[in-house]
């Protein structure tokens, strides 16, 4: 019998079981012992189990292409990502002292601009971003808390150091999948799961609850919270259902809501009209409002922006939060970190040269073929080029684009993205993963017991977007000190 | 509860009651072919009649035989009414309405409509087509179940199952209709030999016929049939104890303001019918003008609960 390792390289970046090929790290130790105790038949008929369990819970994400909207079943890797929890503690504090810093900087940027005004970063950059919304000056959402979901992607280099990619403030996915991915390894590994320390994760609809009840301007009753979703044919529609079917609130969609001229949000009920606390809203600024923002947005909700404005209506996360979810203003993170907290950044900052400045720029053209370059308001992976990846014309074209438009533009390394060992036709093979942990902020701060390991599916591939041929593996934080 | 989550409910438990009475249907049906003797004038077109849906067949077929019309009913996917298309509407709906139903709701649905989308073509051989209409079956029973005990009986319940009893009731009085239809026309000799086996599948096509048993305590006769399957108020496939419980829904739901009178008038007349004085004419009518009168009912549960006034959904 061929074992599932045979020909396992862990050659030119980071593996996170794997010491080399023969030597599992400390961690994962007793995950390679049980894997190397089952044979391939074994492993072949976890792994049907586990697209039996998705299919049937009706896991899905929608693709949108050519042929119309496809609901495809999520991609799923049975083999489990694993920290140990020691790095994990230093992780999360830094994930929180980022959010902090990030809501801090929001705050400031609606109210005082102390940081603009101190020079710490060009007003340029705050009025020229897309995501800055003038509406919300003056605003002060409670516990002037902005962003109160957030997800952070982060990834390891060659060297083993955990870097923030970027930190996603708008309305971020993931998480839904993260819970679920638990579920599936618990049905389809438990002797595995039973004898190991995984720090658990099902508390987070619970902590999402409390976090958005915590954010309701009238405490004086249970706040009535509800999601607001584009509707089904939203490429998350499964996971707005999920959260609002866990969490025991209404999923609500545009037309089930109404701003009367009393500036309060009523949904339609059958017994009438209800109104509404707190909002969990996963529609993109834009279409939140057609008072307001796009005026021909049919998602949104008329005068949802007065409502909110006049203190009636908490919406997650605020409007405006996105300003600070902008890959040229990330640049800055560690400076807020320094500025609001008067701490120094725990989880650094990937190295980042900002298109707008002319000596970054200059760099950025002459170096292109060695990084990655990202437009600055973009997310899902799309309008990207990875230089050592790139032909020669589509980086011809990609320097007249960021010439045309350098605010748009930043560029980083090519990092070495750490790899983690998936199941590929029966084998082992290393494939790259990235985690973005979720992070909650309103009275408290909350993070994630690990997060949603993106995995990369395609060998020697660097994008772990589900939109763009990735998948997940359940990701296990393991606590050692009892081992 | 949101109105438009009232309305996903009532219609998921309206598309749902329609796959379970399909697939009842055509498994009856089998049965019944097999009892009869060939030649005997009893054919799969009337379950196509029973469906009021010839045209739509018509279009799509050129012969009336087991083939066509079990595929047509049970796998058409351009056929609205067909068993897979009510599935899968009723999957539409409650994926909309996950919120409210217990986790194990939405898998008993998926899991049902995978089971059918991955078996359209194992109806064409009688027996797994039997396989097939089972598993369907046993499904809907327990979606039913799981939602008796796992589901406070609260409005969304109640809007669950209003939904069911409007379709069943409406179900009940078609199957009716084409009983007093087959004993019109088929008076030969030789098919009233037939007649109470005839009776016995009407009774079986609604799972019915211990009880009448119990009820009766005396031979399958039409008449009784007839009677049980109107005004019984015990049986739950009965027009009588369908209106019952669609009253019951409709007096524990807020705002129900005109509807209590409508139902009054409902129950008045299912009970002033007298299977035993009117003709078989006379009866056809009186179930025609039944199943109107539950459609209206239906257009004013609409108005009165729903986001949209006028319901896009064929009844």
């Amino acid at each position: 019998m061929k074992s599932i390792w045979e020909k396992y390289k862990t050659e030119g970046a980071y593996d996170e079981l794997m010491h080399s090929e023969f030597q599992p790290r400390r961690v994962s130790h007793g995950l390679c012992q049980y894997l190397n105790s089952l044979n391939k038949n074994d492993i072949d008929k976890r792994k049907i189990a586990a697209e039996l369990a998705i299919m049937e819970m009706g896991i899905s994400f929608t693709i949108y292409s050519d042929e119309g909207n496809i609901d495809r079943a999520w991609p799923f890797d049975i083999i489990p990502r694993i920290i140990d929890a020691r790095e994990w503690r230093v992780i999360e504090k830094g994930l929180k002292q980022r959010l902090t810093a990030l809501n801090c900087f929001i705050n400031d940027v609606y109210g005082e601009q102390a940081f603009i005004k101190e020079g710490k970063i060009p007003g340029e950059i705050i009025n020229s971003s897309k995501n800055f919304r003038k509406e919300c000056v003056g605003m002060k959402p409670r516990h002037n808390a902005w962003a109160n979901i957030c997800g952070t992607d982060l990834v390891r280099d060659v060297d083993g150091v955990m870097y923030v990619l970027e930190d996603n403030l708008r309305v971020p996915s993931g998480v839904s999948y993260m819970l679920e991915n638990r579920v599936i390894t618990k049905r389809v590994f438990p002797e595995l799961l039973q004898d190991t320390d995984i720090l658990p994760i099902d508390d987070y609809p619970t902590q999402l609850h409390d976090m958005l009840s915590s954010i309701a301007y009238n405490q004086n009753h249970n706040p009535h919270v509800v999601v607001l979703t584009p509707g089904i044919y939203n490429s998350a529609y499964f996971e707005h259902a999920y959260l609002a079917q866990q969490m025991g609130a209404q999923l609500v969609e545009g037309s089930d809501l109404i701003v009367n001229d009393d500036d309060r949000v009523y949904m339609r009920t059958i017994e009438g009209l209800e109104q509404v606390d707190v909002i969990y809203r996963r529609i993109d600024d834009d279409f939140l409002d057609p008072e307001v923002f796009r005026k021909d947005s049919a998602l949104g909700v008329r005068g949802l922006m007065r409502a909110w404005k006049a203190g009636n209506v908490a919406l997650a996360n605020a409007p405006g939060a996105g300003v600070a979810d902008d890959k040229v203003v990330y640049a800055y993170v560690p400076e807020m970190i320094r500025y609001y907290l008067n701490e120094e950044p725990i989880i650094p900052n990937v190295p980042t040269y900002l298109c707008s400045n002319e000596d970054h720029l200059a760099y950025v053209l002459e170096h292109i073929a060695e990084l990655v370059i990202k437009p600055a308001n973009e997310s899902g992976g799309y309008g990207m080029l990875v230089g050592p990846h790139a032909l020669a014309k589509e980086i011809a074209a990609f320097r007249k684009v960021i010439q045309a438009n350098p605010r748009n533009y930043i560029a980083q390394p090519t990092l070495a993205i750490s790899t983690s060992p998936t199941l590929c036709k029966g084998r082992l093979e290393p494939r790259h993963i990235d985690l973005r942990p979720f992070i909650l902020q309103g009275a408290n701060t909350f993070v994630t017991a690990g997060g949603l390991t993106r995995v990369a599916l395609k060998k020697g591939s660097l994008v772990v977007n589900s939109s763009q041929g990735g998948g997940s593996k359940d990701t296990w934080i393991i606590n050692m000190e009892n081992a | 509860m949101l109105s438009r989550s009232a309305e996903r409910l009532y219609w998921l438990a309206r598309y749902l009651e329609r796959t379970e009475n399909i697939a009842r249907l055509v498994s009856v049906h089998m049965n019944l072919l097999l009892d009869l003797p060939r030649g005997v004038e009893m054919g799969w077109q009337q379950l196509i009649r029973i469906n009021a849906s010839e045209r739509d067949f018509n279009e799509r077929n050129k012969l009336v035989n087991e083939r066509n019309v079990t595929r047509f009913l049970l796998t058409d996917l351009s056929y609205p009414g067909s068993l897979i298309s009510s599935l899968s509407s009723a999957r539409e709906n409650i994926r909309t309405s996950r919120e409210l139903l217990p986790d194990e709701a939405w898998e008993q649905v998926n899991e049902m409509y995978l089971f059918a989308k991955n078996n359209l073509d194992a109806i064409a051989s009688r027996h797994s087509r039997v396989l097939f209409v089972n598993e369907i079956l046993k499904g809907c029973q327990r979606f039913t179940g799981l939602l008796s005990g796992y589901m406070s009986h609260n409005h969304p319940y109640r809007f669950i199952r209003l939904g069911r009893n409007l379709e069943r009731a409406d179900m009940t009085s078609r199957i009716l209709d084409l009983a007093s239809l087959l004993l019109a026309e088929s008076r030969s000799a030789e098919m009233r030999q037939y007649e109470t086996i005839l009776w016995m599948n009407i009774l079986k096509s609604l799972n019915a016929l211990l009880m009448y048993r119990l009820h009766f305590r005396s031979r399958v006769n039409g008449d009784d049939v007839l009677n049980f399957l109107l005004l019984d108020t015990n049986l739950p496939r009965s027009v009588a104890c369908c209106i019952v419980e669609i009253a019951d829904c409709i007096n524990r739901l807020p705002n129900h303001d005109l509807l209590p009178e409508k139902l009054m008038e409902l129950k008045t007349y299912v009970q002033a019918i007298d299977t035993r004085r009117a003709t078989q004419l006379q009866l056809r009518a009186i179930l025609d003008d039944l199943q109107n009168k539950l459609g209206e009912l239906h257009i004013q549960i609409t108005a009165n609960w729903f986001l949209s006034a006028v319901a896009e959904e064929p009844v």
